[in-house]
């Protein structure tokens, strides 16, 4: 088992923050794009018998 | 003649309402009526300017992330990857946005996956990206809605939004066997078609037949490919729900400005046909009342 999946993260998050680290190192010009491609607006609720049950943003 | 009878406005309004009831349209009404729907045109226009702005980004983004999806979808076709058939449990993934006014995109979505629930809704579990097909589904299928997800549309799709949901839909409760993403696939600017594409969960990857064709596969590994695969499926189906959403927004709009167009035209000669006929009612009028004297 890998360091990442004991710490408790999934694949999609460990290469989320891999890919957030290389965002960071770009060069100046080239980061600001970058980082601008990897904003996120999404927002998730759980639900259960019709009805949302709390507000979660992950 | 009527700029004089300004500050009785309210009241004239009141008595053309009735008479509009009983079918007689007013100078004013008409001339009303007109410039609403000349409003609405230009609502519609500029409406349609905004979506095609955003379809061409869509569609060139598009563009980019197709070999994504036909990757992710290779391997589960080299592989003959089957659900296991023992366990029932099914999750479908409704890949809409939070906007309206874009045709049937939605509801097309929305019609597929009701179809499903119609067959079996007590082993299916819905995840609603976007208000709309969530709107859609809660009246009928409230208790089938595991998920919903919104603040989609707005702005394009990003890779980040389509991981958030995946490690979501990962980290559930929700143990499913099978699942699949249905979403709108981009053919060309007037068309596109709802389209299904295949999730499966570690087991049923594990027991595929094929899966031997792959060298060097742990367990660790497929469970990480599945994961990232998951994500890559999501984005690009959002990415293709996004761009027909825009090529289904600008034609809708188009048409509405269409139809408005039409309208204003009949408007427009119904108000200069009463126009007329107010001119020769005031003519007639002075002209018998000169004869009477």
């Amino acid at each position: 088992m890998t360091a990442w999946r004991q710490a408790g993260l999934n694949y999609i998050n460990y290469s989320n923050i891999a890919a957030k680290l290389l965002r960071q190192a770009l060069k100046p010009d080239l980061r600001a794009d970058a980082i601008k491609r990897a904003d996120t607006h999404i927002k998730i609720t759980k639900w259960e018998n019709g009805k949302p049950i709390k507000e979660s943003t992950y | 003649m009527f700029g004089r009878f300004g500050n009785l406005a309210p009241v004239l309004a009141q008595n053309g309402q009735q008479q509009q009831q009983r079918g007689m349209a007013t100078l004013k009404h008409i001339s009303m009526r007109l410039k609403s729907v000349k409003n609405i045109q230009k609502i519609t226009q500029s409406m349609k300017m905004v979506s095609a702005a955003k379809y061409a980004r869509a569609e060139r983004e598009l563009r980019a992330v197709r070999p994504i999806g036909d990757g992710t979808k290779q391997f589960y076709e080299k592989a003959e990857v089957t659900p296991i058939a023992d366990v029932p449990a099914k999750l479908v993934i409704a890949i809409t946005s939070d906007r309206g006014l874009c045709g049937a995109v939605h509801t097309s979505v929305a019609r597929h996956i009701r179809n499903e629930l119609a067959i079996d809704d007590q082993n299916t579990k819905v995840v609603c990206v976007g208000d709309k097909s969530r709107l859609i589904l809660q009246r009928l299928y409230g208790k089938n809605i595991i998920m919903a997800c919104n603040e989609i549309g707005r702005l394009p799709p990003t890779f980040i939004d389509a991981s958030k949901l995946a490690d979501a839909i990962l980290k559930s409760d929700y143990k499913f066997n099978s699942g699949e993403i249905v979403f709108n696939r981009f053919k060309s600017v007037v068309s596109y078609n709802t389209q299904t594409l295949p999730v499966f969960s570690l087991a049923s990857v594990t027991a595929a037949p094929k899966l031997s064709i792959y060298d060097s596969l742990d367990d660790e590994v497929v469970q990480s490919y599945l994961e990232f695969s998951l994500a890559s499926l999501l984005f690009y189906s959002m990415k293709e729900g996004a761009c027909s959403e825009q090529s289904s927004r600008m034609t809708a709009m188009d048409n509405a400005s269409k139809n408005a167009g039409e309208m204003i035209d009949k408007l427009t000669l119904t108000f200069n046909r009463t126009r007329q006929a107010v001119i020769t009612r005031e003519l007639i009028e002075i002209i018998s009342g000169a004869s009477a004297l």
